[in-house]
C-alpha cells in the first residue's frame, strides 16, 4: 500500500481525470477493472501473452496487466469504453459484425483497441493488419474475418478522404 | 444512447461484446462476495497422511476453510460413472486433484491461507499410460475398478476374419493423438451463493447447465430444486466448460462461509489441472480389394481418462463407430479400452473422438491410395455414402452432399496440380461427417424446448434451453423465428442460459444447437403465429389473418403490439406465450451400437495445402478449401465463422500445440510455451456451402460446428505425408517430429 501521506497516483482515464490511492506496482488493467468499473478490459492471461487486456497508452497499444499503474501516470489511458464513442469504432464494429470478426467477444475488446489503432495509423505497424493483431489472441474466428472487418474500413476511409 | 438501451436485442448481441459491454464471469460480482482459492494434491498419486488446516482459519480476512470432513461424500459425476468426491479423503489421485479449499475477503488473504496449511502424503506407485493401466500388477485407482477399465466396448457388424482373407491391399498402424488444451481465452470458474430460501445459485459459464445441476445437486444430496445454475455470456469452451470441479468447490465453500464466493483461475493454475482432449491411440487396419473396394476396417482405440470420468466414455464410443458412417467400409469391428491414470481427468474438445479418429482414418486411406497408384480423392468417391442409404451402424441418411463436396473442393483448391508440386509442397484432402445432436447424450430423452412471447412492445422474446458460446445461436433463432413469423430478426430477443427461469435443455453438445433447439424454435414460432391468429379473431370478432408481422383484418393492420394489449385486457395482464418442444425422430443407438442417433448428418470435404521446411521440419499451411454439406445455411456470416475458426483450431492441433505431461505433471502451463495459433499463422481459407434443405433441420439446416474441425488433422497430415513422402503417425506432426520422421538415422 501508499503510505499514508503520499500522493495519490493520478492517471487520465478516457478523458477524464482519476486518482489511485493503492499499491503503485498494481497493474493497471486491475485498476481499470477494480478501481474503475470499465470491465472490457479483459484478464486472459496476466503474463502479456493473449492480448485480451490490450488498451492504449498514449495511443499506443500496450498490454494492461503488465504495465505497473504508476507508470501509466501523466499518459492518456484509453480503453475499449472510451473508443466506443467514435465514429470510426462504431464503422469497425458494423463490419465486424459483418465480416464474422466476433464469436465469444472474450479477445474481442483487446482486438478492437488494437484494430483501432492500427486505422489511426497503418503505418505505425507497417501498413500491414496482420502486424496490428500479433500481440492479440483469438480461439473462436482464425483471424480472417477480423481482417477483412479492419481492411474494409481502411478501404473506406482512403475513398472518403 | 436511448436506441441502445431500448433497442439491444440481448445480453449476448455482437454489439456489446465489441464494445466491451458483456459482463462475463470475471466482471460478475455480489455484495460481500469472498475469493476462493483451492489446495492441491503435488503428488500424481498419494495416501494423505496428515492434513492440518488449523492455521489457515487463523490468517486474517479468512472466512471459511473446508476438507473433506466438511463436505457430503455421495457418489455422483456427469455420466453414470460416479467416481466423483467434492474434495480429496484419504487418496489424491492426479496432481492438482482438490484437497481443501479456502475463503477470504481478499486474493492475498485467500493465497496466505493456503500457504499455510500442513499436508503430508506417502506418495503410491502412479499409472500414466492406459495400456500399462490395464496389465496386472498396475496400481488402482479406484477400488470398484480394479482393472482400471471402466469402459470397455466390443463391435462388430460382418466378418472382419472373412474379409481379411479377401483383401488385397492392406494398410494400417498404430496413431496417437494428444492432449489438447481448448484455450477458451477465458479463464474457467465460478460464482456462488447458498440461502436457506432459494438453496444454492451457481454462476457457472457451463453449457450443459441443466445436466451440472442435476450432478451437483446429486453431489451435495439436494434435491434438484434447490440448486439453480446462471450461465454468464461464456468467453470460449470449445468443450472445456461442461461440468467442473471448480463450479462445486465454489458452492461448498458458500455453504461453509455463508457468503458469496468467487473463484477465478489463473491461467496457470487452468492449465496445470486443465481436463484436456482425450489422448487416443489407434490400432487399426483397412482391407480393400484391388480395385480399391474396401472391404473391412479393424480396430482397436485406447483412452486415457485420466483418474476421474468427465466426458471420456462419449469420446471413445463416438471413436469406436462414427467414421463407419462416411464410408461403406462392409465389414467392421471396434474395440475400446477407456482406462483411468493418474494423470487430470480429460474431457471433451470440439470434434470429439471422431476428428482423432479421422486423422488416422483419412491417413490410412491416403496410403492404400499411395500403394494402388490412385487419386486419394477417386478412391473416396469410390467408397463414400449417399443420400437415401443407411449407413453400417443405422444413421438415416436423408440427405448427404458429400460426393459434390468431395467434387467442389477439388475445383477450388487445384486438385489437378498435385502431380507437379513444386517440391516440399503438399496437398492434401480428408473427409468428415458429424450429427446435429447425438441421442445417447441423455439415454432418457432427446429435444428441446422453446417459449416464444409476445411482449408489451410487440417485440418477441424466445426462451431456450441451449446456450450461446459464441457460436452464433441467438442470431439463428432470431432468424429463424423472425422468417417463421414475417418480423425482422432485431424485433426478436433470445434468452437463455437460467435453469431457474428457462426451459430444459439436454446441453449445448454434441452440435444440438442448430437442429435441436432451432427446431423447437421453429415450433414455438408458428405455434404463437396460430395463438396470434386466433386472439385477432376472437377480438375483432371477425375473420383475420397474421401476415409480415401484422394482423390484417378488413383491409386495416393491427401491430404486433396492439395484439399484445388485447391478450394482456383479457388475461389480467399476462403476455401472450406458447411453450414448444421438438422431439427428434431419432433412435438410442442398442447394446451393439446400432440406430440412428440424429435428426441429420452434415458432410464436408477439406484441402491443405503445406510446405515443409526439410532443415527445420517445419510446417506452413499455405492454403485451406472447405467445402460442407450442412444443408440449408441460416447465417452465412456465422456458419463460415465456425469454419474459419476451427480450421485455425486444426491447424494449431496438427503443426504445434501439444500439452505435455510426464508422470501426471504438466510441463507447458503458459501460453508461451502451450503455443495457438496467432494471425501469422492462418492462410486464406476459402469457405463453400453446397447448399440443400435436409427435411428434419429447421429452414432446412443441418450442423456446422464440429464438422469443421473433423477432417482438419487428417487433411494436413495428408498433405505433409504428400510433401514429404513420409506418414506421421503421431500427433501433433511438430517441427522436430517431421524433421525425426525425415531423418530416421
Ligand atoms: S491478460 Fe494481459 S496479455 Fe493476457
Ligand atoms: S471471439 Fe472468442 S476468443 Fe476471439
Amino acid at each position: 500500500m501508499n503510505g499514508e501521506g503520499e500522493r495519490p497516483i493520478r492517471l487520465t482515464v478516457n478523458g477524464e481525470s482519476v486518482a489511485w490511492n493503492g499499491d503503485a506496482t498494481v497493474p493497471l488493467a486491475d485498476v481499470l477493472r477494480d478501481g474503475q468499473g470499465l470491465t472490457g478490459t479483459k484478464i486472459g492471461c496476466r503474463t502479456g501473452e493473449c492480448g485480451a487486456c490490450t488498451v492504449l497508452l498514449d495511443g499506443r497499444p500496450v498490454v494492461s496487466c503488465l504495465v505497473p499503474v504508476a507508470s501509466a501516470q501523466d499518459q492518456r489511458i484509453e480503453t475499449v469504453e472510451g473508443l466506443a464513442s467514435n465514429a470510426d469504432f462504431q464503422a469497425l464494429a458494423r463490419s465486424m459484425e459483418q465480416h464474422g470478426g466476433v464469436q465469444c467477444g472474450f479477445c474481442t475488446p483487446g482486438i478492437m483497441v488494437a484494430l483501432w489503432a492500427w486505422l489511426q495509423d497503418p503505418e505505425r505497424f507497417g501498413g500491414d493488419v496482420r502486424s496490428a493483431l500479433k500481440n492479440n489472441l483469438c480461439r473462436c474466428t482464425g483471424y480472417l474475418g477480423m481482417m477483412r472487418a479492419a481492411e474494409q474500413v481502411a478501404a473506406q476511409r482512403g475513398e472518403t478522404r | 444512447m436511448t436506441e441502445k438501451l431500448t433497442g439491444s436485442r440481448s445480453p449476448l448481441d455482437l454489439q456489446s461484446k465489441l464494445e466491451g459491454r458483456t459482463r462475463y464471469l470475471h466482471d460478475l460480482n455480489l455484495p460481500g462476495q469472498l475469493v476462493g482459492a483451492i489446495f492441491r494434491s503435488p503428488y500424481p498419486h498419494a495416501r494423505i497422511v496428515r492434513l492440518d488446516v488449523s492455521r489457515a482459519r487463523e490468517v486474517p480476512g479468512v472466512a471459511a476453510v473446508i476438507t473433506a470432513d466438511d463436505v457430503p461424500h455421495h457418489p455422483y459425476g456427469p455420466t453414470k460413472y460416479k467416481d466423483w468426491n467434492i474434495l480429496a479423503k484419504d487418496r489424491v489421485l492426479f496432481i492438482g486433484d482438490e484437497i481443501a479449499a479456502v475463503a477470504a475477503e481478499s486474493r492475498e488473504a485467500a493465497a496466505k491461507a493456503i500457504a499455510a496449511i500442513e499436508a503430508e502424503f506417502e506418495p503410491l506407485p502412479g499409472v500414466f499410460d492406459p495400456e500399462e493401466a490395464m496389465t496386472a500388477g498396475a496400481p488402482t485407482i479406484h477400488e470398484e475398478t480394479p482393472n482400471n477399465r471402466p469402459m470397455h466396448i466390443r463391435l462388430q457388424r460382418g466378418d472382419v476374419e472373412a474379409a481379411k482373407r479377401e483383401a488385397a491391399v492392406v494398410k494400417g498402424g498404430r496413431y496417437r493423438s494428444n492432449r489438447i488444451y481448448q484455450g477458451h481465452l477465458e479463464p474457467v470458474g465460478a460464482m456462488a451463493s447458498w440461502s436457506d430460501e432459494e438453496g444454492l445459485t451457481i454462476w457457472a459459464p457451463s453449457h450443459i447447465p441443466y445436466r451440472a445441476r442435476e450432478t451437483y445437486a446429486a453431489g451435495f444430496g439436494l434435491p434438484e430444486d434447490r440448486v439453480r445454475i446462471i450461465v454468464p455470456p461464456i468467453g470460449g469452451s470449445f468443450g472445456a466448460k461442461y461440468v467442473l470441479k471448480v463450479h462445486v468447490i465454489a458452492a461448498a465453500l458458500a455453504m461453509a462461509a455463508r457468503r458469496p464466493v468467487k473463484i477465478i483461475l489463473d491461467r496457470y493454475e487452468d492449465m496445470i489441472t486443465a481436463h484436456p482432449r482425450v489422448p487416443l491411440t489407434f490400432d487399426i487396419e483397412i482391407g480393400t480389394d484391388r480395385e480399391g473396394r474396401f472391404l473391412y476396417k479393424d480396430l482397436a482405440v485406447y483412452a486415457d481418462a485420466g483418474a476421474r470420468v468427465y466426458w471420456s466414455p462419449n469420446v471413445i464410443a463416438t471413436a469406436c463407430t462414427r467414421p463407419d458412417n462416411i464410408y461403406h467400409f462392409r465389414n467392421v469391428r471396434a474395440e475400446g479400452h477407456l482406462c483411468y491414470t493418474n494423470n487430470s481427468p480429460t474431457t471433451c474438445m470440439r470434434g470429439f473422438g471422431n476428428a482423432e479418429m479421422l486423422f488416422a482414418v483419412e491417413s490410412v486411406i491416403d496410403e492404400i491410395a499411395l500403394e494402388l497408384g490412385m487419386d486419394p480423392a477417386e478412391l473416396r468417391l469410390k467408397n463414400i455414402v449417399h443420400e437415401g442409404e443407411t449407413t453400417i451402424h443405422g444413421y438415416r441418411l436423408d440427405t448427404c452432399k458429400l460426393e459434390q463436396c468431395i467434387e467442389q473442393v477439388k475445383i477450388l483448391s487445384g486438385w489437378d496440380r498435385r502431380g507437379q508440386l513444386p517440391p516440399n509442397r503438399g496437398l492434401g484432402l480428408a473427409v468428415a461427417n458429424h450429427v446435429s445432436g447425438f441421442r445417447a447424450i441423455d439415454p432418457r430423452f432427446d429435444g428441446s424446448t422453446a417459449v416464444a412471447r409476445l411482449k408489451a412492445d410487440g417485440r418477441v422474446e424466445i426462451e431456450t434451453g441451449e446456450i450461446e458460446l459464441g457460436q452464433g445461436m441467438s442470431l439463428t433463432y432470431a432468424r429463424i423465428a423472425g422468417q417463421t413469423l414475417g418480423i425482422p430478426e432485431t424485433a426478436i430477443t433470445v434468452k437463455s442460459g437460467d435453469t431457474g427461469r428457462y426451459p430444459f435443455g439436454i446441453g449445448t453438445l454434441a452440435s444440438r444447437s442448430t437442429v435441436m433447439g432451432g427446431n423447437a424454435v421453429r415450433k414455438a414460432a408458428e405455434s404463437l403465429a396460430r395463438a396470434i391468429a386466433g386472439l385477432a379473431a376472437e377480438a375483432l370478432g371477425k375473420e383475420a389473418v397474421f401476415q409480415a408481422g401484422n394482423v390484417v383484418c378488413e383491409g386495416r393492420t393491427y401491430p404486433l403490439s396492439e395484439v399484445s394489449a388485447w391478450y394482456r385486457a383479457r388475461q389480467a395482464g399476462e403476455e401472450l406465450e406458447v411453450k414448444e418442444t421438438y422431439v427428434p425422430d431419432t433412435e438410442l443407438p442398442d447394446a451393439t451400437y446400432y440406430g440412428h442417433p440424429s435428426p441429420n448428418y452434415p458432410f464436408a470435404a477439406h484441402v491443405a495445402e503445406v510446405e515443409v521446411d526439410p532443415e527445420t521440419g517445419r510446417t506452413q499451411v499455405i492454403g485451406y478449401w472447405a467445402v460442407h454439406d450442412s444443408g440449408t445455411i441460416i447465417h452465412e456470416t456465422m456458419a463460415k465463422g465456425q469454419v474459419l475458426g476451427a480450421v485455425a483450431q486444426g491447424i494449431g492441433w496438427v503443426t504445434m500445440e501439444d500439452l505435455l505431461v510426464k508422470d501426471g505433471r504438466v510441463l507447458n502451463p503458459s501460453m508461451m510455451d502451450y503455443r495457438m495459433p496467432g494471425v501469422k499463422d492462418i492462410p486464406e481459407i476459402e469457405v463453400k456451402f453446397i447448399e440443400g434443405a435436409d427435411p428434419n433441420g429447421p429452414l432446412g439446416a443441418k450442423s456446422i460446428g464440429e464438422v469443421a474441425l473433423d477432417p482438419v488433422p487428417g487433411a494436413i497430415a495428408n498433405a505433409i505425408a504428400h510433401a514429404t513422402g513420409v506418414r506421421g503417425y503421431e500427433l501433433p506432426l511438430s517441427a522436430e517430429r517431421v524433421w525425426r520422421a525425415l531423418h530416421p538415422e
